[in-house]
């Protein structure tokens, strides 16, 4: 299983937002970084599947995941940066079951499987709570839990930790080693990931650079503090 | 989202949902048809047993329900002392009462789940038509999830706005709640979409 | 589709937020149930049919029985009330409201959806309501009019908060008024 780009561009409302990016992802834990509005967000949504670019391939296992909702569905899952804006369901076991009655799953089978995820991460009795009583850490592990629950091959995430105390972010990352799936992160912070394969680094929707982290996060952390000195929050985008 | 059924198990609450219903649409007409102040007095005592066969607190519950009646009541009782027309109006004050006591009696005794089983069942003709029902139910679900956010949401703006000036916010809060549910509703459509979107032809809500 | 659907989900909450959001005494010390409001800005922001969707589906979560109307009403008890007209009518209020913002193109927009909620969450909800009111208490139509005037001023007020409340909406994201693509 491998997430394939051939020349991916971009363009929203008129801006570039990803210019001819190429890779091809086979390690087990991707990381890609850059800072806010360089593209990565959009990026993730590219290999998701949620948008379908202007130019070039997004491709997992050979399959156009934009144009083929339903391999995407097995291949791919992706989680949000805010879980408020994934979570559609007033209980957990609903929105943890949701997923997989949209796989074909029938609704008691999908029940099941709901229960035995929760009780996988030894939250059981989570099973009725209501998802808006959960707090942000617990609201994030259920997106995780309901995006595993699928199964699927790669799972893409979106700054998944920013806004979570360090408890909770190593707790979190902790799940996360566990997972046999491919992992795609999107992040600004270095520190999230440690013992990370492979780095793509994006900067104004171009791939800067590309490589193990050892050979990317110290050039990219360098750049972003030179940059942390100038006062480039004066500009306007677009 | 706590729902207005009672949390005191009654017996009412074991009977099929569906059976409820039908009782409470034919019972309510029944109420509607006659225009004799006895018989509705009559109804009345039969609905004020109904609830005091669920216990004291059911029934004590189920008299805040119906406060809203009072201003009503008050009209009818000036309205008819004044033209002398009593009867009439002792008749329609016993209907208000009756009518309402047992459509809530009813919304007390059903859980939401067996309400929403009810609902699908309704709609299950329709799906034949080729209308999509799961997304009717999809929906609910959503509001069910959305509603307590978008309050939060309001008391995080009030007091980010009471943060910067003396005045309450009023109406004006309604703007940035309006353009925050729109916003969120456009993320929540890609969530659905990233976990496949409305499919139609996937196994129904019953195997 | 998606779209579409969440965004009749989100304002189904929306107006079962603004009801029970406390605090929103308006003008004139008239406490002003933010609800109906919420009626008229389906109407006008959603368009006509997803408007009324919206408000159908809000419906059909009271009807199961959520305390969502003001005040923590709900259930089935809030089809048989006196002022149920007002509430069966919510539908077409919406409707109405929208279908005038979709298609009088030519005013500004805060006075076209003024107009709108004046027409339809002012004339034709109090009509369903009037009806309703009219069936409860035994009354005449015209005694059931005489009993409602008095909330017609807040109603207006409303009306005129739902255009500047759009037309707000307008400037901040042009494309989030549906009913004006």
């Amino acid at each position: 299983m491998s997430v394939a780009l051939r020349d991916i561009g971009v363009t929203l409302a008129g801006r570039v937002v990803l210019d001819g990016i190429s890779a091809r992802l086979e390690e087990p834990r991707v990381g890609i970084v850059g800072r806010n509005g360089s593209g990565k967000t959009t990026l993730a949504r590219v290999i998701a599947g949620l948008i379908a670019p202007d130019a070039g391939q997004a491709r997992i296992g050979g399959a156009d995941m934009a144009a083929d909702r339903r391999a995407a569905l097995a291949s791919v899952g992706i989680i949000f940066q805010n879980p408020d804006h994934q979570i559609i369901f007033p209980t957990v076991l609903e929105e943890i079951a949701f997923g997989l009655t949209q796989q074909g799953q029938r609704p008691h089978q999908a029940e099941a499987a709901a229960r035995a995820m929760l009780d996988r991460f030894g939250k059981a009795h989570w099973a009725p709570a209501a998802t808006h009583s959960l707090s942000q850490g617990q609201k994030q592990l259920l997106c995780l839990m309901a995006v595993l629950a699928m199964r699927p091959r790669v799972i893409v995430m979106d700054e998944p930790f920013s806004g979570l105390d360090i408890p909770t972010r190593l707790q979190l990352m902790r799940y996360l080693d566990g997972i046999a799936a491919q992992v795609v992160m999107v992040t600004h912070d270095p520190a999230q990931l440690r013992g990370f394969d492979r780095i793509l680094w994006l900067e104004g929707g171009r791939l800067v650079a590309d490589g193990p982290p050892d050979a990317v996060l110290p050039r990219f952390e360098t750049q972003m503090r030179d940059w942390g000195g100038l006062d480039d929050l004066a500009h306007l985008a677009g | 989202m706590i729902s207005l059924t009672s949390p005191v198990e009654t017996w009412a609450h074991r009977i099929p949902a569906g059976v409820k219903l039908l009782a409470l649409s034919a019972l309510t007409v029944a109420l509607f048809l006659t225009d004799r102040p006895g018989v509705l007095a009559l109804a009345l005592l039969a609905i004020l047993a109904l609830y005091l066969s669920a216990g004291l607190a059911f029934a004590g519950q189920g008299l805040r329900h119906l406060r809203m009646l009072w201003p009503f009541l008050l009209l009818i009782a000036l309205w008819h002392g004044l033209t002398g027309q009593a009867q009439a109006g002792a008749a329609i004050a016993l209907r208000l009462l009756a009518a309402l006591a047992l459509a809530n009696f009813v919304t007390m005794t059903t859980r939401l789940t067996d309400m929403i089983a009810v609902l699908t069942w309704l709609l299950a003709p329709l799906r034949r038509l080729g209308l999509p029902t799961r997304t009717i139910e999809l929906a609910i679900a959503m509001v069910l999830r959305f509603t307590p956010m978008l309050v939060e949401n309001g008391q995080r703006l009030a007091l980010s706005w009471r943060a910067r000036s003396r005045k309450r916010p009023g109406w004006r809060i309604v703007v940035p709640m309006a353009a925050l549910a729109l916003d969120d509703a456009d993320h929540v459509a890609e969530a659905l979409r990233a976990r496949g979107g409305i499919l139609n032809d996937i196994p129904d809500g019953r195997d | 589709m998606e779209r579409n659907m969440t965004r009749i989900a989100l304002f189904a909450a929306l107006i079962a937020a603004l009801g029970l959001i406390p605090s929103l005494t308006l003008a004139f010390g008239v406490p002003i149930t933010a609800q109906s409001m919420g009626v008229m800005l389906a109407g006008a922001i959603l368009g006509a049919k997803r408007g009324a969707l919206a408000v159908l589906l809000f419906m059909a979560l009271v009807a199961l029985g959520l305390p969502l109307l003001a005040g923590g009403r709900g259930g089935l008890g809030a089809f048989v009330a006196p002022t149920s007209g007002f509430f069966i009518g919510w539908p077409v209020a919406a409707f109405v409201t929208g279908l005038i913002v979709e298609r009088w193109r030519s005013g500004p927009l805060a006075l076209t959806v003024t107009l709108a909620s004046v027409i339809g969450g002012i004339v034709v909800m109090y009509a369903f309501g009037i009806v309703g009111m009219s069936i409860a208490l035994k009354k005449t139509l015209a005694e059931c009019a005489a009993l409602v005037t008095a909330f017609i001023p807040g109603d207006i007020i409303k009306a005129v908060l739902t255009g500047l409340i759009t037309q707000a909406l307008a400037r901040s994201r042009p494309a989030s008024i549906l009913s004006r693509p």
